[in-house]
């Protein structure tokens, strides 16, 4: 069993009056117990079509499952983006530099779709653990 | 114009061979701009006592295509109970006791909210916050 640890901190000295400054750690256990997730896929891929594809199939995934997945867009532009969803669901944008951090059911055709916003060479990392 | 950052620190030492150490952070800026976002629903935190699944953030005409992050965390601390994350009837996934998410949202049409199903009716707590373009406001 591993121990993997995810921690969040959202900072900022001017978005209200008073300061906002907190932090949360997370530690990715399997559904409903304190076994840790055991199993991770880390990849970087760079995309030069603006089609939406796959990122992440749920082929191979536990369904109703405690995934977690986590996305960053590697890029600097504050202009180019891409579209996350699942399945069919647009969930966000990612522009340069943005991430997010998810808990993925990988049921039935919940395949992590990406979508380039350019087709000049844009890149995001992710990974997987499971 | 306000200046926010979300980090995130992902560490394992034994879920693979070689150490996991990886910090990454972002600048929450508005879409396609290096304007930061300067309005939150602030932290909110909710105990849940009913398993109804309700509409935790109301998509809105204002910030639809837009850039909206969204954190919600289960505060809960029996590892047995979670929250369904959906959003437009589409299954994110489960935040069990203690997990958290932190997402982009675009809110891509009116029906896109974001919905939450606790899994038990005995006071789940759950912490939410928006940070944003912009909001319809509802008139009263």
């Amino acid at each position: 069993m591993a121990t993997t640890t995810a921690t969040i901190n959202i900072a900022s000295a001017d978005l209200t009056d008073n300061a906002l400054n907190f932090t949360n750690t997370a530690t990715l256990n399997k559904r409903g117990n304190l076994e840790g997730l055991d199993t991770i896929i880390s990849a970087t891929k760079t995309f030069t079509s603006t089609s939406a594809v796959d990122l992440v199939a749920v082929t191979g995934f536990t369904a109703t499952a405690a995934n977690k997945v986590y996305i960053a867009n590697t890029g600097t532009s504050e202009s180019d983006y891409f579209v996350i969803g699942i399945e069919s669901e647009e969930i966000g944008r990612l522009y340069g530099g943005d991430w997010m951090f998810i808990p993925w059911d990988a049921s039935t055709d919940d395949d992590i779709t990406i979508t380039p916003s350019v087709a000049t060479a844009m890149t995001a990392e992710y990974m997987v653990f499971s | 114009m306000a200046t926010t950052t979300a980090t995130i620190t992902l560490s394992s030492a034994d879920i693979q061979s070689d150490v996991l150490a990886l910090t990454k952070q972002a600048t929450l800026n508005k879409g396609g701009t290096t304007t930061g976002l300067e309005q939150t629903t602030g932290l909110n935190k909710v105990i849940y006592t009913a398993t109804t699944n309700i509409v935790l953030l109301d998509s809105t005409v204002l910030g639809v295509g837009k850039a909206a992050k969204v954190y919600i965390a289960n505060k809960s601390t029996d590892a047995s109970e979670f929250v369904l994350i959906t959003i437009n009837a589409q299954i994110i996934g489960r935040l069990y006791a203690g997990d958290w998410m932190f997402i982009p949202w675009s809110q891509s049409d009116a029906a896109g909210n974001i919905e939450l199903a606790p899994s038990v009716a005995t006071a789940l707590p759950v912490e939410y916050m928006m940070i944003h373009e912009g909001a319809t406001q509802t008139s009263a």
